[in-house]
């Protein structure tokens, strides 16, 4: 289990470690609704981390998730970049599993990634 | 042109307190600072940055990227060397001379600039000294590090900006202004230092598409590697997130250690540059992992070997 979903404040982005996973997860509520999305920035090949401290995943306006390397903007429910370095990339999305007593999970469960 | 290279860069940014969390940690000293309306963030010669609310009406326009630069301050020498650049400019542009001193235009690229006699207050604390074999730097009983030293940024090194347009930045600031280019990362771009600043570099370039144009990095200098190593170390400690280094970069020999933060571009610790005069022949590699640094490592919490095989 990654959280609860009583833990994420409505608007509210986490990053969770994945044991065999180079990057984090993050786990964003918006609307009451949970997505998952690796902590990859598309900019650079393979990807970067994007907070600028741990947990820090939202742009100043908590309007979108961003990449506080350069400034890109993503979609909080869809990934795609709407302004910055990755104009038009997209994050890759981690499928969530919600249990009924309101843990999130990975609807998968993860595969060994080479680091 | 007697430029020394940056004296201010000044932020609009969306998130005040988090910046002045951001830049604190990272050793700048606040002044005049308030959540609603923004500060200064001063290095130990008086150089150092400005963060402003994105819509404060006194800051100049924004660029469209979403690029949080709205103005870079060089400092010049003296009277006469700002009345050269003034003079420079005023052939092909708009000039504003402010009631502060300052003299405002706009660069090539609709980058907004201000000139203004230096604010560098020359500092007395000396620099890292090394303890060669046969060469001690340090008296004897001198101690190298200690948990608490200060690491303290000490003045505004360089930026590094995204353009769409490589040639007219360099016209802009190599014709216009004199600068004297250093060395060329291939595919990239080029390494600028204006003429009264001996340092590698105070500007370098990054080839991008339009929508990118903006701020890519700024580095203040420490007063060597183990400062730079101490204070990357404590923002590690404390949380915030590293984006390249510690290492060693290879043109212009300066440590290197990025930090991500919320004035969307990335902060860097530097440390013993290169400098260089005129007699300096420009060096060019193609712009890849091998010639962006002599070494590259990664921070891990303090740990040491003990306690005996595990059961």
């Amino acid at each position: 289990m990654l959280c609860r979903v009583e833990d994420l404040d409505e608007g509210a982005a986490r990053g969770f470690e994945v044991p065999g996973w180079r990057a984090k997860v993050i786990v964003v509520r918006k609307e009451g609704v949970v997505h998952g999305w690796r902590d990859l920035c598309p900019h650079y090949a393979g990807g970067t981390p994007m907070a600028w401290k741990r947990d820090a995943y939202l742009n100043g306006g908590r309007t979108h998730l961003a990449c506080h390397a350069h400034g890109a903007w993503f979609d909080i429910e869809t990934g795609v970049c709407v302004q910055g370095a990755c104009l038009g990339k997209r994050l890759t999305r981690v499928p969530l599993r919600i249990d009924e007593a309101g843990g999130v999970h990975l609807d998968r469960p993860p595969r060994e990634e080479r680091p | 042109m007697n430029i020394i290279g940056p004296d201010l860069l000044v932020f609009g940014v969306d998130d005040v307190p988090a910046c002045h969390e951001f830049l604190t940690a990272y050793g700048l000293t606040a002044r005049e600072y308030s959540p609603e309306t923004g500060g200064f963030y001063d290095s130990l010669d008086g150089t150092g940055l400005a963060i402003r609310r994105r819509n404060d009406p006194s800051l100049p326009p924004a660029l469209k990227t979403g690029s949080m630069l709205r103005l870079t301050v060089l400092g010049v020498t003296d009277q006469a060397a700002l009345d050269a650049v003034a003079a420079e400019l005023r052939k092909d542009r708009q000039v504003l001379h402010l009631a502060d001193g300052t003299m405002r235009c706009q660069d090539d690229q609709g980058f907004e600039l201000a000139f203004q006699i230096t604010i560098r207050k020359p500092l007395t604390i000396e620099g890292e000294k090394v303890n060669a074999p046969y060469h001690p730097a340090r008296p004897v009983n001198a101690l190298g590090v200690t948990q608490d030293m200060p690491a303290a940024p000490r003045t505004l090194s360089h930026l590094v900006l995204f353009v769409p347009d490589i040639e007219t930045a360099v016209n802009f600031y190599c014709n216009r202004l004199g600068f004297r280019h250093t060395d060329t990362l291939g595919g990239a771009g080029p390494f600028l230092r204006p003429q009264a600043n001996p340092d590698h570099h105070t500007h370098f370039f990054i080839r991008t598409p339009p929508y990118m144009q903006g701020i890519e990095h700024l580095a203040f200098h420490l007063g060597g590697p183990t400062e730079l190593m101490l204070a990357g170390s404590r923002m590690m400690e404390q949380g915030y997130e590293s984006f390249w280094g510690p290492g060693r970069h290879k043109f212009g020999s300066n440590w290197f250690w990025y930090f991500k933060s919320p004035l969307a571009c990335n902060v860097e610790f530097d440390a013993d540059m290169d400098t260089h005069d005129d007699s300096w022949a420009p060096r060019e590699a193609p712009m890849g992992p091998e010639a962006s640094q002599a070494f590259l490592m990664q921070w891990r919490a303090k740990w040491a070997p003990g306690g005996g095989p595990k059961g």
